[in-house]
């Protein structure tokens, strides 16, 4: 059972699979710290469990016409938990920590909209000028041209608001305004935070988490089913036997993220659209999910997955069509074949992948080396162009379509930015930016429908399919859910069902 | 005695500038990014110039590993790029972890090779000879990681009997230093084996036995002590070993010493805290063999430093 010393069920019992790198909301750029900093800390706006935006410290915010200057109202009630009360100087002063030139290695880039951000970054400028705070509960930003996404740049991990000044070591002790205060932290062991009682919103239900860190998924599992964690995250390989086993302590949801096979839009043959849709056409995903995935995923057709703004539910994803394939290969000159290198990561889901891929293609003529590296030499070589074929996924930041078309396709982020087809289409990057600057709700989603249809089009991927999440949650819990986006799940509701 | 010493310690210096330029090197042509890992998917590319001219990155080789070797003259380790703490924080933070872990996983070893192989010795060629040993051989012919994950299903979820993970007291060890200890326990049975043998047939054990001795006496204080030899060579390196080298032990049971800092940093590309881990673990490594050295010497005095 999830407890802890202060009796059964008091302390929530959760883990990561390594370290934090840091608890200060300035340098988070992994997943471990961006949700412990989503405990600890507050942001303007925060996300909910199912992924909606929804006030944080901000109680509302108002944008003007023009889609470039929002006004952020602060609610009077939040207090830090050392018992400061959080004000709109708070939030200049957090900006400007995690935008510092000092700030070395942070992840400060959902700031640099704001204007004057990106030269006091680089330390060219002494302040944001884009940056005003009208008065004890109002911040006003201006940016550098209009950006619809801002209200959910500012839910991200990196601009957390921590209090001024933020006092020694606050990496290793860390005080913020969230649900949860922090109480120790031993690195590679746990992190054990208590409820924060004066929490402006609602007041976490346990009195205590203690955050395990576990790499090794077997533990994982093994403590789950001794009663020492809370929840537990499935792998794949290990689908079946915990639906036999645990089928009632189950929850799914499908995530918003892209399983996908990136294909250099400008090696050789792959120049050519009838290629890559040969590609795509040559591979049976739905028989690939179910064998290598146990069937957890959505078959993609398209960038843009379900539960997101310009899902377009309607169109049909590539179908297994080995013969079509071999006709366009042959339109496209390539009746004799092809050679082709995929790059490929360590994970073990990826080598089964990576194999059946290599199989279903060499039935068409295209004969496929497989390149195996760590995670961080494959995406280094794929970054410089080196890569033809490159299996890997996508996570999104935030919810928002702009999050799968900006950095995965405008051509300006070309390799090190994320777009790792090099695809460098106009009319696409027209879209994004209209995508990204529309202030009309509507406009939007129509917008990113018809980008994600063109990207479809274009084939620049090997369409696989949106991974769906496999957690089981001790029984005797209740209140918590999967978030749709790795901050989303701030543990409030979470308690011992009584 | 000095001299043995002081020629032992002057041969640090070209082993540890060794291990410096080795580690340095093959970090250095390792494929992979260390400021991409370190700032994350969507940095950038001005943010990695900016990054990589402030950490020195974009300097020539020499100048770079001038710039590591100056900084460990002064005592200094690093700052990790990852976690922006000091190197040396984090080691002295991880290490006790990593020692409380080999010395139980050295005691569990110890303990059982050496009542194998004196049994062994005692009673050669019988059936509890041949199962002890058989067992003993077992165990060092399983990988690590095939040990610590049956060890878990078994002790831990089946029979609910200890805990898979963690790190708060004794009950916390028994797993983790069983697999860690279990290869050694073949190697030190075997060992204590041969010698004790070879010495139950020397001219001093007959002489002992004559004097009206007890058996019990006779092996162990004559016996054993004269068979100590070898197995203080194996003790000493395989506590070195568990110092350095338990990684997939610390993966399996989560427990929070060096190994895992070690991994964890090499998977980020944390060139600071990869050397500096490397640099730290060779000097344990050859500080234990200097200690077995001199425990090898106090067991036997004909042994001369000479």
């Amino acid at each position: 059972m999830a407890c802890g010393p202060e009796g059964p069920g008091r302390t929530l019992e959760y883990y990561f699979t390594y370290d934090p790198r840091s608890l200060d909301p300035a340098f988070s750029t992994d997943v471990p710290t961006g949700e412990v900093d989503a405990l600890l800390f507050d942001n303007l706006t925060q996300f909910d469990v199912d992924g909606r935006l929804v006030p944080g410290l901000a109680r509302s915010w108002e944008v003007d016409p023009s889609g470039s200057r929002y006004t952020f109202h602060l609610r009077t009630n939040a207090r830090f938990h050392d018992g400061r009360p959080v004000r709109a100087s708070d939030v200049e002063a957090s900006y400007l920590r995690a935008l510092s030139p000092r700030s070395l290695g942070g992840r400060p880039w959902p700031l640099y909209p704001i204007k004057g951000a990106r030269a006091f970054n680089k330390g060219e400028a002494s302040g944001v000028p884009g940056l005003v705070v009208a008065d004890d509960s109002t911040v006003v930003v201006t940016l550098e041209e209009p950006l619809n996404i801002f209200p959910k740049l500012v839910a991200m991990p990196a601009t957390g608001i921590v209090p001024t000044p933020t006092g020694e070591e606050f990496d290793q002790s860390p005080i913020g305004s969230g649900p949860w205060r922090f109480v120790e932290w031993s690195h590679d062991d746990y992190v054990v935070l208590a409820k924060n009682p004066d929490y402006w919103g609602s007041v976490p239900l346990a009195d205590s988490m203690r955050i395990r860190i576990i790499p090794e998924p077997l533990t994982q599992a093994a403590e789950y089913e001794r009663g020492g964690l809370t929840v537990v995250e499935i792998p794949f390989g290990e689908t079946r036997r915990w639906e036999e086993r645990h089928g009632a302590e189950l929850k799914r949801r499908p995530t918003i993220r892209d399983l996908y096979i990136a294909i250099n839009t400008t090696r050789g043959p792959l120049s050519d659209v009838r290629v890559r849709q040969a590609l795509n056409l040559a591979i049976d995903v739905p028989t690939l999910l179910q064998t290598v995935m146990a069937g957890r995923g959505l078959q993609a057709h398209g960038v843009i997955p379900p539960g997101i703004t310009g899902y377009d539910s309607a169109r049909a994803p590539f179908p297994y069509d080995p013969d079509s394939a071999r006709r366009l290969l042959a339109a496209a000159g390539h009746a004799s074949g092809l050679s082709l290198r995929l790059w490929r990561s360590q994970r073990p889901e990826y080598a089964r992948i990576a194999q059946t891929v290599q199989q279903s293609l060499a039935a068409v003529g295209v004969q496929v080396e497989i390149v195996q590296r760590d995670a961080s030499s494959a995406r280094s070589a794929v970054r410089k162009g080196e890569a033809d074929l490159f299996l890997t996924d996508w996570y999104a930041d935030y919810p928002d379509p702009e999050n799968f078309t900006y950095p995965l396709f405008y051509s300006k982020n070309a390799g090190t930015g994320g777009n790792y087809a090099f695809l460098n289409d106009p009319a696409i990057d027209s879209l994004t930016v209209r995508l990204r600057t529309t202030v009309d709700e509507a406009e939007k989603a129509r917008l990113a429908q018809e980008t994600d249809a063109r990207i479809f089009a274009l084939a620049p991927w090997i369409f696989l399919w949106h991974p769906v999440d496999l957690w089981a949650l001790n029984p005797r819990i209740e209140g918590w859910d999967i978030p749709a986006i790795f901050n989303g799940q701030r543990w409030q509701q979470a308690h011992v069902a009584r | 005695m000095k001299r043995f010493l002081a020629v032992r310690l002057a041969l640090l210096v070209p082993t540890l500038l060794g291990v410096l330029v080795v580690t340095f090197l093959l970090l250095y042509v390792a494929p992979g990014d260390p400021v991409q890992a370190m700032v994350g998917e969507r940095a950038d590319p001005e943010t990695l110039v900016r990054l990589r001219r402030e950490l020195h990155l974009d300097e020539s080789l020499p100048r770079q590993f001038g710039h590591y070797v100056g900084n460990i003259l002064k005592g200094d380790l690093g700052t990790s790029y990852i976690t922006r703490r000091s190197i040396v924080s984090e080691l002295r933070h991880r290490f006790p972890a990593t020692l409380r872990l080999a010395l139980a996983a050295m005691l569990f070893a110890t303990t059982l090779g050496l009542a194998v192989g004196i049994y062994g010795a005692w009673r050669p060629g019988g059936w509890v000879d041949r199962f002890l040993t058989l067992g003993a051989y077992l165990g060092i012919s399983f990988p690590v990681y095939w040990v610590g994950l049956v060890l878990i299903l078994v002790f831990a979820v089946q029979l609910r009997w200890l805990p898979p993970s963690g790190s708060w007291g004794f009950i916390y060890l028994i797993l983790p230093a069983t697999t860690l200890g279990m290869r050694s326990i073949a190697v030190i049975a075997r060992m204590t084996r041969t010698a004790l043998q070879e010495a139950l047939q020397s001219d001093f054990i007959r002489t002992a036995r004559a004097k009206g001795l007890g058996e019990a006496r006779v092996l162990l204080h004559h016996g054993l002590r004269n068979a100590l030899l070898p197995v203080i060579t194996v003790l000493g390196l395989d506590f070195g070993s568990y110092l350095t080298g338990s990684i997939l032990t610390e993966t399996i049971f989560s427990w929070p010493g060096v190994g895992r800092y070690v991994l964890s940093a090499i998977e980020k590309r944390d060139l600071p805290a990869v050397s500096g881990s490397i640099l730290f673990l060779s000097v344990l490594f050859v500080f234990v063999n200097l200690v077995t050295d001199l425990l090898y010497a106090k067991a036997d005095p004909r042994v001369a430093y000479d």
